[in-house]
């Protein structure tokens, strides 16, 4: 064992910050320093500099253009990238069908679309919950039917981020009512162009648009974008599943946001906060070297499994408790919301600056120990998988 | 020793939750809070004519002279329909200060009543914690000087209370919102009310305007703030009650795995802790409405321990009523988060749960 970075590791790191320091687009970086919310074109900017600089593929294989980086080498890339408070890397793409592509998709569909999610062509979202199905996945109702060369999709998505700004969705639709209803669940991948589709924003309680209802009413979707086989899309969910609770701990942004939450506070918050403060950093210690246990039997060739559950649990856990830091510390000038429906006024609120960003974070994050599998799934899953009872 | 309510209190309570449900339904609610930041005129006059805007004003002033409990009664209500409507402001705060200055304040007070006119009072400034007995804002020779924050519902109000230094004299001033020398700017709040930045620059106060000077001024500002904390307190208490009931409607209709998530053992629990929350938090409320009266130190204890424990209680029952509703409970549409935000603002005014935790050790 040892704790230390290797001197390639260290030298990569240099890397990194060279690349953060000269060729990460300095609009986005502004705008990210200023904390205004990004376009969608911001995003993709800052989607192809990865890409050019070839590392949009951090986490694949070299054979579908990845990086073929060790577990360490990406933890040191996602490090640097949140305390250079970059944009998140959207998952949909390049952490869920990606993977999902070249592992279970034929050649054809190999080359149709790893190379423009790399490049960022074709912005992806996830249709997995239903208004019916949220927990129970497996119980989802959207149904495909085949008739001829194509499925003739009927149903409807929830949760759904950005939708609005998607170009493709890879969905679980159900292909056959079995007796077991895993069974009949298929993956398929459905161009957001294609007639039928209709895409209803819903406001979360943050006041943002993040999330959307996605309608389909006689969607023609080509039998060649079924991923795999008829009926394993279960298998290929679960599979998918296990690597976006990947990295959902969000361990990085963490320690860049306590940094912050440090400078923001500093001189005007009690003894009692300063405790709580502390307390949430050994708690973090704790969370980012159980991530990096995990990241070295990843290393040592193990799949991700129930382990995920527990930086999914913690993880979330902590970026709530987080949030909910940084608006006890703003006190009273909580209060005024400074969002796109406010008075329109040039001023801002008197009170500290941080505020309403504060507030807009702690509410943003409920979602997180809802979404990707609830909390209480996730112990379901360590207590069957881990301790066996 | 009674803990019932009388016939009278109980019938006050009845009216006012049929008020609610009929005339104050989410829907409607979120509609006043779009078109008209949180204000509804038509509301307010609803009010006036139920008698509710004179509940807590003296006899002498036109009043019903209700007490703490039937505030308490009014609040828990409002907080169960997710009222914004700013009786905490013009009535609660602004209220106690007309009606126990003695500068003669009946005109205005019945304006009030009537529903004709709001009143706001600034108390808090961009550098205040939660003490707020020593101003920045300064009230000499006439002259008043200085910026306030977070002034609820200033948007509406056509006077501000407004507190200040004269020398080492705290004075607490009424002051017109069109005179000169007076700009407001004024935000939405998260929880659907607003509050505004008020700046003073050289407006003139004259004597008549003084309500309250020196040791007077710090005996009432305190006791307007105490009420304050009772009402929200109770506001609380009224959010945790119908958050539950309304995580338990929920968690019975909802089905997953083929039966209601309501029979998950483990989200039982977790309900049946909420529960627990919101009737402790209502028995320290009961406590604080029948001792906030008698002006002694044990009273301010309690009040402290209500203060801290809804802070504490809210935070939690509204956090699980979000948690058990799934992606349901972040969604703006539905009324469930905003019990959250509703808690949320609550622990954040007139003191924390850290700030009265403080409180209670000192006293």
């Amino acid at each position: 064992m040892d704790i230390d970075f290797s001197k390639e590791d260290l030298a990569f790191r240099d890397e990194v910050r060279d690349f953060l320091a000269n060729k990460y687009p300095k609009h986005v970086k502004e705008k990210q320093e200023q904390g205004i919310s990004l376009s969608k074109q911001d995003m993709i900017d800052w989607h192809k500099s990865l890409y050019e600089q070839g590392w949009a593929g951090y986490n694949w294989p070299v054979e579908y253009g990845g990086t073929g980086w060790s577990p360490v080498q990406i933890y040191i890339f996602q490090n640097e990238l949140a305390h250079a408070q970059c944009p998140t890397i959207l998952p949909f793409g390049l952490n869920m069908v990606g993977p999902v592509i070249y592992t279970f998709g034929n050649q054809e569909q190999k080359d149709k679309f790893l190379p423009d999610i790399l490049q960022f062509n074709t912005w992806w979202c996830q249709g997995y919950s239903e208004p019916g199905s949220g927990s129970d996945l497996a119980s989802l109702k959207t149904k495909a039917v085949k008739e001829g060369d194509h499925y003739i999709v009927n149903g409807s998505k929830t949760w759904t981020t950005l939708a609005q700004n998607a170009d493709w969705i890879f969905c679980l639709v159900r292909t056959e009512t079995t007796q077991k209803k895993q069974e009949g669940i298929s993956f398929l991948l459905i161009d957001m162009s294609t007639p039928g589709i209709e895409v209803k924003p819903i406001i979360t309680i943050d006041g943002d648009h993040e999330v959307n209802s996605v309608f389909f009413t006689d969607v023609k979707v080509p039998v060649e974008n079924l991923i795999g086989e008829e009926g394993q899309g279960w298998t290929y969910a679960k599979f998918l599943l296990a690597h976006e609770r990947f990295g959902i701990a969000g361990v990085p942004n963490q320690i860049f946001n306590l940094k912050r939450l440090k400078e923001v506070t500093k001189g005007r918050i009690d003894a009692d906060l300063e405790r709580e403060i502390a307390e949430y950093e050994i708690e973090l210690n704790a969370l980012e070297f159980t991530e990096l246990r995990s990241l070295a039997a990843l290393a040592n060739g193990s799949h991700p499994g129930a382990e995920s559950s527990i930086l999914k649990i913690k993880g979330t856990e902590l970026q709530q408790w987080l949030s909910d830091i940084f608006v006890r510390s703003a006190g009273q000038f909580i209060l005024p919301y400074e969002g796109p429906d406010g008075f329109g006024n040039n001023a801002l609120p008197s009170g500290p600056d941080y505020s309403y960003s504060a507030v807009a974070r702690y509410f943003n994050f409920r979602k997180t120990s809802i979404y990707g599998g609830s909390n209480e799934i996730q112990k379901n899953i360590i207590a069957k998988a881990i301790l066996g009872v | 020793m009674n803990l019932n309510y009388s016939d009278e209190q109980l019938m006050l309570q009845d009216q006012i939750a049929k008020f609610c449900s009929s005339d104050y339904p989410f829907d409607k609610r979120e509609k006043i809070i779009e078109d008209n930041f949180g204000h509804s005129p038509e509301i307010w006059n609803q009010f006036a004519e139920l008698g509710w805007l004179a509940l807590p004003f003296s006899e002498k002033n036109g009043g019903l002279d209700f007490g703490p409990i039937e505030l308490s009664i009014l609040f828990e209500e409002f907080g169960k329909a997710l009222m914004v409507e700013p009786y905490l402001s013009t009535v609660v705060m602004s209220g106690y200060l007309l009606d126990n200055s003695s500068v003669n304040c009946s005109e205005l007070i019945e304006q009030i009543i009537s529903g004709a006119v709001h009143v706001s009072t600034a108390y808090a400034e961009p550098a205040s914690g939660y003490a707020y007995e020593s101003p920045q804002t300064q009230l000499t020779n006439g002259l008043l000087n200085g910026s306030k924050s977070i002034v609820l519902n200033g948007k509406y109000a056509q006077y501000f209370i407004v507190t200040a230094m004269d020398g080492s004299n705290l004075k607490i001033a009424l002051v017109d919102a069109s005179a000169e020398g007076v700009s407001i700017n004024s935000f939405r709040t998260f929880d659907g009310q607003t509050c505004s930045d008020v700046t003073f620059e050289n407006v003139s106060v004259g004597d008549e305007a003084m309500l309250y000077v020196g040791e007077d001024a710090i005996n009432a500002l305190n006791n307007m703030i105490k009420y304050a904390t009772l009402c929200d307190s109770a506001e609380a208490v009224g959010c945790m009650s119908e958050a539950l009931k309304k995580t338990v409607e929920y968690t019975k209709e909802r089905q997953q795995f083929g039966v209601p998530i309501s029979s998950f053992q483990v989200l039982q629990h977790r309900m049946v802790e909420m529960f627990m929350e919101a009737e402790i938090s209502k028995s320290l409320l009961v406590k604080t409405m029948l001792q906030i009266n008698s002006n002694d130190e044990e009273a301010e204890k309690t009040l402290s321990s209500l203060k801290a424990q809804v802070g504490k209680s809210g935070k939690f029952v509204g956090q699980e009523a979000v948690q058990l509703h799934g992606g349901m409970g972040v969604s703006n549409e539905m009324s469930i988060g905003h019990y959250l935000k509703r808690m949320t603002s609550i622990d954040s005014q007139f003191g924390n749960r850290s700030y009265h935790v403080k409180k209670f050790m000192s006293l």
